[in-house]
């Protein structure tokens, strides 16, 4: 062959070469693309990863392939996708398996070349055929990579390996689907999130209303009350009963705590206090059936709490009360004076001592009754201090010919004005009545 | 808050510095279980650097309260501020504790 001769024929191969080259890349540039339109129009996730690897062992030229998922809280690498083998028969890969070639990857997040010979895990067997390609599914933040999963192809098609080449597009491929993964994630927990805010406004709904209409109590009495609990749900509570012959039995309470576990205690005692404030006339009868029927839940939660219950009977001209544990229960008088309704017993599930009956004095269509928690006195400002009881009772005094709905709105003015747009610790609750 | 544990002969001192509420009480409880496991029978626990307690304070002063008594031991109170002395008060839960209006008489107490 001439010198000319053998140059033309190294100008040939290296030119076929470089149009192989070109095909493999224009392959690679064409799978790229591919997988970036199925992302974007795929709708879950499992359906992505099951095309994207159609293509990928299409473009690589690969037998069996698989795509694992982590699955934190079980330690497990799920797959997802399957190729080349039974779906349903492929189980999946604990993160502590240490036979495992897709677990090693994933752990060290580092893509291996497994050669024929070398031995893997038998969960993995069945995508395993001769040589394995495995990547990890890297998910990339500004703190570093957090491993999501990992890529596996095997059966390398006719007699050549899988190439280095191989394992740079699966790399660049991994990233894409580590991308999809981790919105797929970011969905599903905004959808849970949402679900979650649902269901915890409709337990506030429900709960407020597990609460009476003040107006109620009409013609017996004129009464205003407001429940603010300090997350959705809470444990602050009132109950009013239309006793008969004139008779109105009103009930503050606050549970220790709030949230879930107070409002479950809370609507027990209202459910209990329906029926013993109907079969006991005498309050502390009344609050002593309501101990008993508490007893073993108290007992078994660790809460309690703070109870005050008021049967006012405008005709005999008495009030009478029994209050287990409240501090704030107060009858605000004409001469401006106000009187505590005190304690007599340690709250429900505290102490042992049942409360007593207690009377006092009560002059219809002039005396109002207050009864409200420390969520209202004990509202901190920004500084840190408290409101405080008397404050509440003197906005509570100037107010009190006006009737108990402007009562109640001044006392959350007041408490506004003083928390400035804070967000309450305590659930508050204010039960005002007049008759 | 901070909790800080000594001894006065064979009472076991624990003194509540800041607010006794929801987030530490626990962290309380299990400061007197463990004095309770080392042979403790005899607690005081000092108010006098306590600013506030709230109702799940209360509620944990209540059961660790039980607890010594069912190990049969006492708990008491001393130093409480004026807020909180009426708090006891008003809730009754002056009922339940002996309570000091200082360390020293509380010591001299039991």
């Amino acid at each position: 062959m001439t010198e000319q001769g053998v140059d033309v024929a190294r100008l040939r191969r290296e030119a076929e070469l470089a149009a192989s080259q070109l095909t493999e890349s224009w392959e690679e540039i064409n799978l790229l693309y591919s997988i970036g339109e199925i992302l974007g129009r795929t709708v879950t996730l499992a359906d992505a990863a099951a095309t994207i690897l159609h293509e990928i062992c299409d473009t690589v030229g690969a037998g069996l392939g698989a795509i694992y998922v982590h699955d934190a809280p079980r330690g497990l690498l799920n797959p997802v996708a399957v190729l080349g083998a039974d779906a349903a028969a492929l189980p999946p890969v604990a993160v502590d398996d240490d036979t495992s070639i897709i677990v090693r990857v994933f752990r060290e997040r580092r893509p291996h070349l497994a050669p024929p010979d070398e031995r893997g895990g038998a969960r993995e067997a069945l995508v395993r055929r001769g040589a394995m390609l495995a990547v990890p599914v890297l998910w990339t933040t500004p703190q570093g990579s957090i491993p999501l999963g990992v890529v596996s192809l095997s059966a390398p098609r006719g007699s050549e390996p899988f190439s280095a080449g191989d394992q740079k597009l699966l790399a660049a491929i991994a990233t894409q689907i580590g991308t999809a993964v981790q919105i797929d994630r970011l969905v599903k927990a905004s959808v849970a999130q949402e679900r979650l805010a649902h269901e915890m406004q409709m337990a506030h709904e429900l709960q407020m209303r597990l609460l009476p209409a003040p107006s109620s109590l009409a013609p017996d009495a004129e009464c205003a009350a407001r429940v603010e609990p300090a997350e959705h749900v809470g444990g602050d509570f009132y109950q009013l009963f239309k006793l008969g012959q004139g008779r109105t039995g009103v009930l503050i309470g606050d549970v220790s705590s709030h949230g879930y576990p107070a409002a479950l205690i809370m609507a027990l005692t209202m459910s209990a206090m329906a029926i013993h404030a109907q079969s006991h006339h005498d309050p502390a009868a009344a609050l002593d059936a309501l101990r008993d029927s508490l007893s073993d839940e108290l007992t078994q939660t660790e809460m309690f709490l703070t109870i005050c219950y008021v049967v006012v009977d405008p005709t005999a001209g008495v009030l009478r009360f029994a209050n287990a544990g409240h501090p704030h229960a107060f009858v605000l008088r004409a001469d401006g004076t106000t009187e505590r309704l005190a304690a007599s017993a340690a709250p429900l599930g505290l102490g042992s001592k049942a409360p007593s009956t207690s009377e006092t004095a009560w002059t219809g269509g002039s005396d109002v009754l207050l009864l409200f928690t420390d969520g209202i006195s004990d509202a901190r400002d920004e500084a840190g201090a408290v409101l405080g009881e008397q404050r509440v009772l003197e906005v509570a005094s100037v107010r009190r010919r006006d009737g108990p709905s402007r009562i109640v709105d001044g006392v959350f003015a007041l408490l506004e004005g003083h928390m400035g747009g804070g967000v309450p610790a305590d659930d508050q609750a204010i039960v005002v009545l007049r008759n | 808050m901070t909790f800080t544990v000594t001894q006065h002969g064979d009472v076991n001192i624990v003194e509540v510095e800041g607010q006794l509420i929801v987030s530490n009480r626990q962290e309380l409880k299990s400061t007197v279980l463990d004095q309770l496991d080392k042979g403790a029978r005899k607690v005081l626990v000092d108010f006098g650097r306590t600013s506030y307690i709230d109702s799940s304070g209360l509620g944990v002063l209540v059961s660790m309260s039980k607890k010594v008594r069912e190990m049969g031991g006492d708990l008491r109170l001393a130093n409480l501020n004026e807020d909180l002395q009426t708090l006891f008060e008003l809730t009754k839960l002056d009922t339940l504790f002996q309570i000091s209006e200082s360390r020293e008489r509380a010591l001299e107490s039991f």
